[in-house]
């Protein structure tokens, strides 16, 4: 499921939306909850009978509710014949990104794209992947907390999964680089490196950063 | 009018910077524009002694600076050209004694006068590369078909990138045509792989610019050397013209990458 909490209110409108635990009322991070609960009682007040007899989830993103204020929003929900059955606080780390699900893992998606080549003395890091549209050079530093994908040449230092993710992935079109460092492995090219020619991908494997042939029927 | 601002730099030291702006000041006045080349290097002055104008300074860059005396005091005219200018850099002096405002100032005003400033930058990253970029809009880089020269140019390109000199061109110095063809020297590309930037001249390895240097004779005048051919064809260049790059008896496959590249522009 990708879709995140709006940061933003649009327009102050609360929304009501259909998740797969049900009708979900999200109330935005932002803004004070007494607002909310202002908002909420004039949106309910238009639409009246709409949402009558509905159970419905609250979604508070990283809000912490105190026991007066539930009880306030239950009552306002209740005057319209709404029941609140949960709440949850399921996206409060939406300023993560969205999140991928499936397949047993959890991934960052938020991505950094670094347009030109990088060069010697420069360093980018990023909490997140990062994406670079061009060479790293020798000398230049590429850091994220996620995956590396170079769209060019990789001759430099590139350190994935930098806050200790052993599943990070590093990527490159020609992979020739100084040294990689996955989550707290690390690993240098050989002395005597054969010339490379095609996509590769390095990842921790049993311990060791393994880098092999990118091969498209297996991603 | 406005002058053109050109920065020459390198990062590493002796690779040829200094005699690179001697030739290209001394052939841009050949052609009959009105040339200054700012010795940026203070402290460590050469520019004078390679133009064999040393006995000639009085002022110097920081005294214009500091206003002891007019600008116009302090240019050093040529020997052989009416219309060549040199600002020599203060010996006993420290880079810290100027600021990149400061410069940016003196090449505003040189930059009314003249076709051409060229500024020749001391080596390294400090404060001396940054008052020598400050000022300039655009940059040359000189490097060596050497391991440790072309990374420093990478380095330098990515600076200059931040002080939006974002299109540098690059000058190949001391290339050996027979190390290179026996495939013991980096060749265009594999510089070309690495900084990826314009090419504006390859300057073959000669003899006869050490002469020319010790002589305080800038190689560019002299009819018979490759490196003084060479910079005319890199002075053209800068004037706008397509000049392709001269033989130097390279194996075919590089002449075919080198023509794509100039057709390409």
């Amino acid at each position: 499921m990708a879709f995140s909490v709006p940061k933003k209110a649009f327009q102050n409108q609360l929304v009501f939306k259909g998740l797969k635990q049900g009708l979900t009322l999200i109330i935005p991070e932002e803004k004070s909850f007494s607002f909310w609960l202002e908002a909420l009682n004039s949106q309910l007040m238009e639409t009246k009978t709409f949402f009558r007899g509905a159970l419905i989830n609250v979604e508070l993103g990283a809000r912490k509710l105190t026991k007066a204020e539930e009880e306030s929003l239950k009552r306002i929900l209740s005057s319209f014949s709404i029941i609140a059955k949960s709440f949850t606080n399921q996206y409060a780390e939406t300023d993560r990104g969205p999140r991928e699900e499936g397949k047993g893992k959890e991934r960052i998606t938020r991505s950094y794209m670094v347009h030109g080549t990088v060069r010697n003395g420069q360093r980018i890091e990023y909490d997140g992947n990062i994406i670079v549209k061009g060479d790293v050079n020798p000398g230049a530093e590429i850091v994220a907390t996620g995956d590396i994908i170079i769209l060019g040449r990789l001759r430099g230092t590139a350190h994935a999964g930098a806050k200790g993710n052993d599943r990070a992935e590093v990527i490159a079109m020609l992979m020739n680089p100084v040294q990689i460092r996955i989550g707290n492995h690390f690993s240098r090219s050989p002395e005597t490196g054969a010339n490379r020619t095609c996509p590769e991908i390095a990842r921790v494997r049993q311990g060791k950063i393994v880098v092999e042939r990118y091969d498209v029927n297996q991603h | 009018m406005s002058g053109r601002v050109i920065v020459v730099t390198s990062g590493k030291g002796g690779v040829g910077k200094t005699t690179a702006v001697a030739n290209i000041g001394t052939g841009l006045a050949l052609n009959n524009h009105k040339v200054v080349m700012i010795d940026a290097d203070i402290g460590l002055r050469n520019l004078d002694v390679v133009m064999g104008l040393e006995n000639r300074i009085v002022y110097d860059l920081i005294d214009v600076v500091e206003k002891k005396c007019r600008l116009r005091q302090a240019l050093i005219k040529d020997k052989r050209f009416e219309n060549l200018f040199l600002l020599p850099a203060a010996q006993t002096r420290d880079k810290s004694e100027i600021s990149p405002q400061q410069m940016k100032a003196l090449c505003a005003e040189l930059s009314e006068e003249f076709d051409y400033i060229l500024i020749d930058c001391p080596a390294g990253i400090e404060q001396g590369f940054k008052n020598a970029v400050a000022g300039a809009t655009e940059a040359i880089i000189v490097t060596t078909p050497e391991v440790s020269a072309v990374r420093d140019a990478d380095r330098i390109i990515g600076l200059l990138h931040s002080s939006d000199l974002d299109d540098p061109m690059l000058i190949l110095n001391r290339i050996r045509p027979d190390m290179v063809r026996k495939g013991d020297m980096m060749n265009i590309d594999d510089v070309n792989d690495i900084l990826a930037i314009r090419l504006l001249g390859v300057v073959p390895d000669d003899e006869g610019i050490i002469i020319s240097t010790n002589k305080g004779e800038p190689a560019v005048l002299g009819k018979n050397s490759k490196a003084g051919e060479a910079f005319r064809n890199i002075v053209r260049r800068i004037q706008g013209e397509t000049v392709p790059l001269m033989s130097m008896d390279f194996d075919p496959g590089l002449f075919g990458f080198l023509r794509k590249m100039f057709n390409n522009k």
